[in-house]
């Protein structure tokens, strides 16, 4: 175990490239949920088919595609931190747009109604009321799908991302020490982990009387 | 700039790696559906030491990420016990144990959904653990269930994609390497991205229609 500083190289950029995306998908996944409540039929036909797409193919599949493909589509070559991140991005935008669409269409007509008669433009509407709202009520599945996020940058290993998994593996592969570098790593995921599912379980807790 | 016809006679080759997510997908299904179940009525035991190490199963598969687990049965586990697995049984292994511990809970939260009164009744009327189980809770718990199910399944057949990492001539290791032989990655990654397309939606559709009649 003389080999810790990759390894925490490998957390923390695991960390960065987790909050990273989160970020961009927090974005991304709201502007999938409006355009998919939009008014102009192509964008909304659009949209439904960017999130069956990245929904119902593999992670692993979109990574590939965006970091060996894309370039040759005459995209700019990408390196494995922005093409993991894009890929990253893409995907989780899919699945947060469609919690967010539904956590808006759960908002009774009334709430919206109620806007529009205190003198709300339709914006303000959206901006004041339907996407805060939106956003509380489905924040315990927010806080799993970061969970996803979380253990799904691994995979970015696959296309040589330097995260933690990357690490273990270049490090288990330099010291013909597998056993222990792999154990070693579950655990640093574990701790890692374990404790956000706890977090989770609490808002979940807290959040179903209002349900 | 697509050429979709220089990859066209590769079809079989795709086909067959698209064989092989199925059949490692099933079988990692019907191992995580068993043993699920196994560890599902181990965690709700009342003998503390089986509880915990239940949970603690559950708590270690889903809180560390699958490749990770595939890395450690394929890389770790022939050094710790002198078996070696190949790629096929280890992603079949890793897979099952990994939905297992996602299934356990999805069974646990159906079974306790079920009202107590209905497990008093049951004993009231002289049956034992295995016979309430099996003839009042599990027979209900079974349509809770069936929506995270399909679901779980979705989830496996996208996950299955990891196993090329280790080896395994699946869809993804297929499409990978006809990119890498033709030169053509595009057509490549994309006709693999298009048969896991065709393979999920399906699946998708079907589970949001169990998800629409069953839980809500």
């Amino acid at each position: 175990m003389r080999n810790w500083q990759p390894l925490a190289e490998g957390v923390a950029m695991t960390i960065l490239i987790s909050t990273l995306a989160m970020l961009g998908a927090l974005a991304g996944g709201l502007a999938v949920a409006l355009a998919r409540l939009s008014r102009y039929r192509v964008l909304r036909a659009l949209t439904y088919g960017y999130t069956e797409l990245f929904r119902t193919t593999p992670f692993l599949v979109q990574l590939l595609w965006i970091f060996y493909a894309l370039p040759r589509l005459g995209g700019p070559a990408l390196t494995p931190f922005s093409a993991g991140l894009i890929a990253l991005i893409l995907n989780l935008s899919a699945f947060l747009g469609e919690i967010y669409r539904a956590g808006m269409i759960a908002i009774p007509r009334g709430v919206v109604e109620a806007g529009i008669a205190l003198g709300f433009t339709g914006t303000d509407v959206k901006r004041r009321i339907t996407i805060p709202i939106a956003f509380r009520q489905t924040l315990p599945l927010t806080v799993s799908h970061w969970i996803t996020l979380f253990k799904e940058t691994s995979v970015l290993s696959i296309i040589g991302t330097a995260e933690l998994m990357y690490e273990a593996r270049v490090v288990a592969v330099d010291t013909y020490r597998p056993l222990e570098v792999f154990t070693g790593v579950a655990v640093i995921y574990f701790l890692l982990t374990y404790p956000q599912s706890i977090i989770l379980n609490r808002i979940y807790e807290k959040h179903r009387p209002q349900e | 700039m697509f050429d979709f016809t220089s990859i066209l006679k590769y079809t079989p080759f795709l086909l067959q790696g698209a064989g092989l997510t199925l059949l490692v997908s099933i079988a990692s299904l019907c191992i995580g559906m068993c043993l699920g179940l196994i560890v599902a009525l181990l965690r709700m035991s009342t003998i503390g030491p089986v509880k915990f190490i239940a949970g603690l199963y559950i708590d270690v598969f889903r809180s560390t990420p699958l490749l990770a687990q595939l890395m450690w049965i394929f890389f770790a586990l022939p050094i710790l016990t002198g078996i070696t697995l190949s790629p096929f049984y280890t992603g079949t292994l890793g897979l099952g144990l990994y939905s297992a511990a996602y299934l356990a809970e999805v069974y646990r939260s159906g079974i306790l959904a079920i009202p107590q009164g209905q497990w008093q009744a049951s004993r009231a009327i002289g049956m034992n653990t295995a016979q309430l189980l099996r003839r009042i809770i599990l027979p209900q718990a079974v349509w809770r269930v069936l929506p995270p199910l399909a679901s779980m399944w979705i989830s496996i057949l996208k996950e299955s994609s990891l196993v090329s990492a280790i080896g395994m001539e699946e869809l993804t290791f297929r499409g990978q390497s006809l990119g890498n032989l033709t030169l053509r990655p595009i057509e490549a990654l994309t006709a693999t991205a298009l048969i896991y397309f065709a393979i999920t939606y399906p699946f998708a559709v079907a589970a949001n229609a169990l998800h629409r009649r069953y839980l809500t």
